[in-house]
């Protein structure tokens, strides 16, 4: 069987030059999909480019990109701190109504709490950050509290016997043992906070951002700034989702080796 | 240390979960073994089918379980907590954010000596332990028989009397199995008062390494309820002339034996 073979069986392990190769498939096959579209509404790789650099030449696009960079940076901050305390915080019994209670504000959109927190941040950048933090808290509290509850008791009595108190317990089992779950669920959160960026700038728009742009782009229905937006919004998404990879590699070398290649 | 001194007293244990009585009336002692000129400590090996109640009574022995009713006490009638005994789980949980290193500086940390001395504590027995060049390894880097090696030395980092093994020689190869089986005996006769419990199903290495062996078992009499697990049998490997001897398994005796116990287990 050739190497190539085993890129179109199930269970197979193909090597990197292979692995290449199929992404440079699918990059050139979307690219053609693209570009001999017959809808209107796409426009072409061309306009999309232009349409950057004139957003970015006279549209601003950089200083609102780095309004947007800064609210996801303080949101995200936030959420660990509040999300992480609450996820840790189901170990004490007394607590855990509250992380579930948390966790099911997920279900409430964050459209119909704009009221409440207007009064209580007072508007602006302060209401972004706390739509924002809770949009991504109650996701992040959902996702970690399930990762505590399904560590092995085994791992506690582990260090039960080793005559560790219950606070090195927490410390050495729950918060260090559960780092590398953390960094991943933080990761697929940022991509979340990413996602609601444009619901959140478009709430108040007074500071900008590149949530704000888009809309008012929108509005004007200019696609092909709208896509160039979308373009920049995914790279950024990307890169901070490679350096959150890289950075769970850097502080948590054991989980490589773990990983099975299939 | 007088002879005969009682090292380990577990006395009328019953414990059960819901509906199941688990066990009843569980009893056993481990008694100082001495023998003049020698350091010798004392492996106890409990036998039993799955599912009997082995590992739960290890967990109560362990101070991790509490028993309905009974008692676990140590040497001078001492009772027994997390931490005052060492407990080799049968998967060998180790932290998986640690080094092998720092898995046992952590375990000597914990027990209360400086970071000096857990260094010097854990160099030490990463030599007996044959581990040296895995001191930097990650546990998910270690084979079985490593991974089973480091957990031994983590629990005796810290002065431990009692250690406890589940199932110490499931699925070892027969090189790995021999090397287990002497690990043990190492440990055991590295102090007079040392005292390793194991439990495990494979018959002829409990032979081979204990003292003492006790099978656990269910008495099942017709129309009557089948009990709890309890001793059914002993069998005291010093008076059988079968401990602490090279080539053991090359005796008639411990051929005999051997069959007798296989004969029973299959009765249980």
């Amino acid at each position: 069987m050739t190497r190539f073979t085993a890129a179109f069986l199930p269970n197979r392990v193909v090597d990197r030059t292979t692995t290449s190769l199929i992404v440079v498939f699918w990059a050139g096959a979307a690219l053609l999909v693209w570009v001999t579209s017959p809808f209107k509404t796409l426009p072409t790789p061309g306009e999309i480019w232009r349409a950057f650099g004139e957003l970015w030449w006279q549209g601003g696009l950089g200083p609102e990109t780095f309004t947007t960079m800064r609210l996801i940076a303080h949101a995200t901050l936030l959420t660990v701190v509040i999300s992480l305390l609450l996820s840790y915080a189901t170990v004490v019994a007394f607590l855990r109504p509250v992380v579930q209670a948390v966790s099911k504000l997920r279900f409430l959109g964050i459209t119909g709490l704009v009221f409440p927190f207007t009064l209580m941040t007072g508007g602006g950048y302060s209401l972004k950050v706390a739509l924002l933090t809770f949009g991504m808290t109650t996701f992040f509290v959902t996702s970690m509290a399930q990762v505590v509850v399904e560590i092995p008791r085994s791992e506690f009595d582990y260090m039960r016997v080793l005559g560790a108190s219950e606070l090195r317990i927490l410390w050495e089992v729950v918060v260090r043992g559960t780092l590398d779950k953390a960094l991943d669920v933080l990761r697929q959160n940022v991509a979340m906070g990413w996602a609601m960026i444009t619901m959140v700038e478009g709430i108040s728009r007074a500071e900008g951002g590149i949530g704000a742009l888009i809309l008012n782009e929108n509005k004007h229905f200019l696609l092909a700034e709208v896509y160039a937006i979308l373009f920049v919004i995914l790279i950024l998404g990307l890169g901070m989702d490679y350096g959150m990879g890289a950075l769970t590699n850097i502080l948590c070398p054991y989980v490589v080796i773990r990983r099975v290649r299939r | 240390m007088s002879k005969d001194e009682v090292l380990l007293d577990v006395a009328g244990v019953r414990l059960e979960l819901g509906e199941s009585l688990i066990l009843e009336d569980l009893s056993f002692q481990v008694i100082d073994r001495v023998r003049e000129g020698t350091i010798t400590g004392q492996v106890v090996g409990l036998l039993g089918p799955s599912g009997v109640g082995k590992t739960r009574l290890l967990r109560i022995i362990a101070g991790l379980d509490v028993p309905d009713k009974g008692t676990v006490r140590g040497q001078n009638g001492a009772e027994l907590d997390p931490g005052s005994v060492g407990y080799v789980f049968q998967d060998y949980p180790l932290l998986q954010h640690r080094t092998v290193r720092s898995n046992l500086e952590l375990a000597g940390r914990i027990g209360g000596m400086t970071a000096e001395k857990a260094h010097k504590r854990a160099s030490e027995l990463l030599e007996t332990f044959r581990l040296t060049d895995r001191g930097t390894f990650y546990p998910a880097q270690l084979s079985g028989g490593q991974r089973q090696r480091v957990a031994i030395a983590q629990q005796i980092m810290q002065p431990c009397r009692l250690l406890l093994m589940d199932e110490p020689f499931s699925g070892l190869d027969p090189e790995a199995l021999d090397s287990v089986m002497r690990l043990i005996v190492e440990v055991a006769n590295m102090d007079e008062l040392n005292t390793i419990v194991l439990v495990t199903h494979d018959i002829r290495a409990a032979m081979v390494v204990s003292d003492t062996l006790h099978m656990l078992g269910r008495e099942r009499k017709p129309d009557k309820p089948v009990t709890g697990a309890r001793v059914v049998w002993s069998y005291d490997m010093v008076e059988r002339g079968l401990a602490w001897q090279e080539d053991v398994v090359h005796l008639p005796a411990f051929g005999d034996l051997e069959k007798e116990i296989k004969a029973r287990f299959k009765e249980l």
